[in-house]
């Protein structure tokens, strides 16, 4: 395994097509796997007609209207939480980090649940998630950063406690809130992509972190050495760390408006991929937007099909299917 | 080549008084020694000249140039500097962490290419880790991990060497291999500082020796003037026993 | 050229009089005019209440897809499920071709209820609050599924059954009650929820009628201290007493003293639909019982 580790540096852009050729690949096979599935049978011939641009009415509202804009938001939302959790994860130089880690999602929690408490709908609970997850950003930066600067061991320390609080008022708002609402609310902390249906956004932020991901990539790697080490190499910390923490928490915010909040994926995609793939965040960054999207495709079709016509929130699906690989994984690089 | 001057500088040492400041320059060709007991701020020292931490007072001037002012990379390429305590968060193999060295040099959207993977391989070669390429760096020794972390600085080229005691963990070869090296590299054009324990390296290896106080007082110069008995067993508060071989003053704590 | 001139005044004819012929409108629960160009020929029911309501609007060949627990009338057991009224299974729905959904204002996701709204498929939510709700529901959805002979006899019968029960109860002594909706954790309803108004309606007197929230959670010491003289509570299923031989325990209770725990079929009194006739007579018979006792 270790001899595929350094091949990155020592054959250049070469390098990168390989893997993520494939891991495009792989998501390309699971996108073309969710849109083929569904609790309603599609066969493939008109499948194809619809591809065409044909097909009869129904055949199209049920791949064009339901499952493409979902299987997309399931790899939006994936994608985002896997580099999410990969930025995260070198911010903190802790590979314990995911993109939760600092409150993030308990901050959109209490935002979604308020206006679900409130009665409001759609639109208004991802723009109230949305707006909690920034909130609990710039609450656990301001806390951390205190008087002084602030330290990757403060800034954890401080989101872990305000994840605590936030969960505290999540727990507070479940007991208080009217019984039929109960069952949005429960859906909605588990991570659900049934109303996700618009991720044109999610896609195009997903692309833009990538990209500007790619020249800071090389930072990113010394900056995982440490912060005296990185400057001592000639990488501007503060502001890196500056542009990780937004970023990352962007992403976070983007993808917990988009499904709710999804566990596991930030935590074990990039994990799982520098096990396999090393340490290079030039390959693994990108590769967690591939890969992450592609587990999350893959739980979602499974979450819709499983036990049709029940619909099983996907983050159930995720923690079911990533945990045993991801353990697996783990026994054998030992 | 390079030079690093220091104009009144007083380092940020907490809870300590100004003391004395530094007047000093580090010019091509010069291979200093900086000598303190435990606690004495040579850590600190090396960290303000390499501008990783502000000085509490003074200016420090790389080839004329505010360091402050300058960016990160344009003083990376400048200055290199062994670090006493690393971390490693993430796994990462012996040659990765070579390979790092070359970060000033590479543009954003430049891959480590050939040429960069020939300097790193001949830093671990120079440095003896060459057949460890493939390990973990969490697998070394702490012998091994030093010479890891004078081969990154190597492959890096700086014109300036800031190492904070480049001998630890070393055994008795290796640390002359190493000693050797950082005269070399003086000779060949660059500046080098070096923080240390032994003495009798210091008497070997350095031509410029400062010796710094706990009370913050400092006094720097020649060699041969400041590595006399008396200035040292005040520095140390020890006694020592003072002979001569091979040339060099070899100085021996006196039971 | 002729030709295409009457071909014109022809379809001309056609635009203006056959939607005015075939229109149907009506106001839904959550205050929303809709129009449908016929009535509905293919109607899905997404709450239990729901389709019970379609049912009584005569319109029950007319339920092309149910919820789970959609048992009511029987044939309903008979029409494909979409699951849980929590998450709907889109694609199944979309796949039965509805032409009209009966959506619940409270219990079904509003983000999904706006989906079947973008994909063109009209959504009527139904949610009464009151006898005259439940029997205006009725009318409206018969109105909508071309079924309002049917449906306004239904109307009435529920409208003229009601009225009686109030009537005949109407000076009878009160009874201080405490209804049960759940166990874990312990749930009753205030004076606006329509079990309290079958509660009144019944000559009783809800002991936790007052609180601000339509299902207040509450526990035992509450009970406890109000001290009802009855005690009455639906469970799991439809014959279970597991709920009020809970109350046994506290033999203080007047409702415990008197033996007046009595069970209530759930489905006849928890869905806001025309069976909560046989429910609320059920209801004030127990009342009864409890002024015997006396």
């Amino acid at each position: 395994m270790h001899a595929a580790r350094h091949s990155l540096a020592a054959v250049g852009h070469r390098g990168l097509a390989f893997p993520l050729g494939l891991l495009a690949l792989a998501a390309l096979a699971a996108l073309a796997l969710s849109v083929a599935v569904g609790s309603v049978t599609v066969t493939p011939a008109e499948l194809w007609e619809v591809a065409l641009g044909g097909g009869d009415a129904l055949s199209r509202t049920l791949v064009l209207e339901l499952r493409v804009p979902r299987a997309l938001s399931a790899f939006a939302t994936g994608g985002l939480l896997a580099l999410a959790g990969a930025l995260m994860q070198v911010l903190l130089r802790n590979p314990l980090a995911d993109p939760y880690v600092l409150g993030l999602s308990g901050g959109a929690a209490v935002g979604a649940l308020a206006a679900m408490l409130a009665g409001l709908g759609g639109l208004v609970i991802s723009g109230s998630a949305f707006a909690g997850a920034l909130a609990s950003t710039l609450l656990v930066f301001g806390l951390a950063h205190g008087t002084g600067s602030w330290t990757p061991a403060r800034l954890l320390l401080t989101g872990v406690v305000v994840a605590a609080g936030w969960g505290a008022v999540v727990t507070l708002m479940l007991a208080v809130s009217p019984a039929e609402r109960l069952p949005g609310m429960l859906y909605w902390l588990m991570g659900d992509l049934s109303y996700a249906r618009t991720p044109g956004y999610a896609l195009a932020l997903l692309l833009g972190v990538c990209l500007l991901a790619f020249p800071l990539g090389r930072s990113l790697n010394v900056l995982a050495r440490g912060a005296l080490q990185a400057a001592a190499l000639g990488v501007a910390v503060r502001p890196l760390e500056w542009a990780i923490y937004v970023a990352a928490s962007l992403l976070t915010a983007m993808a917990v408006t988009t499904a709710g909040s999804i566990g596991f994926v930030g935590l074990v995609v990039p994990h799982m991929l520098r096990l396999v793939l090393g340490n290079d965040q030039r390959l693994i960054l990108p590769a967690c937007a591939l890969a992450g999207g592609t587990l999350l495709m893959l739980a979602d079709a499974l979450a819709r099909t499983l036990i049709a016509p029940e619909q099983l929130p996907v983050g159930v699906i995720t923690a079911l299917l990533g945990v045993p690989t991801f353990l697996y994984l783990l026994y054998r690089s030992r | 080549m390079s030079r690093l001057e220091a104009r009144e500088l007083v380092i940020d040492v907490p809870g300590r008084r100004d003391g004395r400041s530094l007047d000093l320059s580090l010019e091509p060709g010069q291979v200093w020694g900086v000598l303190g007991p435990n606690g004495a701020g040579k850590t600190t020292l090396l960290h303000t000249l390499a501008g990783l931490r502000a000085p509490r007072r003074g200016t420090l001037r790389l080839d004329g140039e505010s360091l402050s002012a300058l960016s990160r990379r344009r003083v990376a390429r400048a200055l290199g500097l062994v670090f006493q305590e690393r971390q490693d968060g993430f796994p990462a193999t012996v040659r990765e962490t070579a390979l790092i060295g070359r970060h000033p040099w590479l543009s954003p959207w430049q891959m480590e290419g050939g040429e960069d993977l020939k300097l790193a391989e001949a830093a671990l070669e120079r440095l003896d880790v060459a057949h460890l390429a493939e390990r973990l760096v969490s697998t070394l020794s702490g012998g091994e991990r030093q010479r890891l972390a004078i081969a990154t600085v190597l492959t890096q080229a700086p014109a300036i060497w800031l190492a904070d005691e480049p001998t630890n963990h070393l055994d008795l070869h290796h640390q002359t291999a190493v000693m050797a090296l950082l005269a070399e590299q003086a000779r060949a054009g660059s500046a080098v500082m070096l923080c240390l324990h032994d003495l009798n390296l210091a008497a070997r290896w350095c031509d410029q020796v400062l010796l710094l106080y706990p009370d913050g007082e400092a006094c720097w110069g020649p060699r041969d003037a400041m590595l006399v008995p008396g200035a040292l067993e005040r520095l140390y508060g020890q006694r020592l026993a003072t002979a001569e071989i091979d040339g060099a003053p070899v100085f021996v704590p006196v039971r | 050229m002729r030709a295409g001139l009457g071909l014109w005044a022809g379809l001309l004819l056609l635009a203006v009089g056959l939607p005015a012929r075939a229109e149907v409108c009506a106001t839904d629960d959550a205050g929303r005019e809709v129009c449908l160009p016929a009535p509905a020929a293919r109607i899905a029911a997404l709450s239990p209440g729901a389709t019970e309501l379609v049912y009584a609007a005569g319109a029950g060949d007319k339920v092309v897809a149910v919820v789970d627990y959609s048992d009511y009338p029987p044939a309903a057991q008979e029409v494909p499920s979409l699951g849980s009224h929590t998450r709907i299974d889109m694609e199944r729905l979309v796949a039965l071709r509805p032409a009209l959904v009966i959506g619940w204002v409270t219990g079904n996701p509003p983000e999904q209820l706006e989906t079947i709204e973008a994909l063109g498929v009209p959504v009527f939510y139904v949610e009464p609050r009151s006898f005259a709700g439940v029997a205006s529901a009725i009318e409206r959805l018969g109105t909508l599924a071309g079924t309002a002979d049917a449906a306004n006899r239904e109307a009435r019968r529920f409208r003229d059954g009601m009225a009686e029960i109030r009537e005949r109860y109407a000076d009878r002594a009160p009874v201080r009650v405490f209804y049960q909706v759940w166990d874990e954790p312990l749930m009753t309803i205030n004076d606006a929820h329509l079990i309290g108004r079958v509660l009144t309606a019944c000559g009783g007197v809800n002991v936790f009628g007052d609180l601000e929230r339509l299902v207040p959670r509450i526990g035992d010491a509450s009970v406890l201290d109000a001290d009802p003289e009855a005690i009455l509570a639906g469970g799991m299923g439809e014959e279970n007493r597991d709920w009020l031989s809970h109350w046994e325990q506290y033999p203080s209770l007047t409702a415990v003293t008197r033996d007046n725990l009595f069970f209530v079929p759930p489905s006849l009194i928890q869905r806001p639909t025309p069976r909560l006739l046989e429910g609320s007579r059920l209801f004030c018979e127990k009342l009864e019982d409890a002024r015997a006792r006396r």
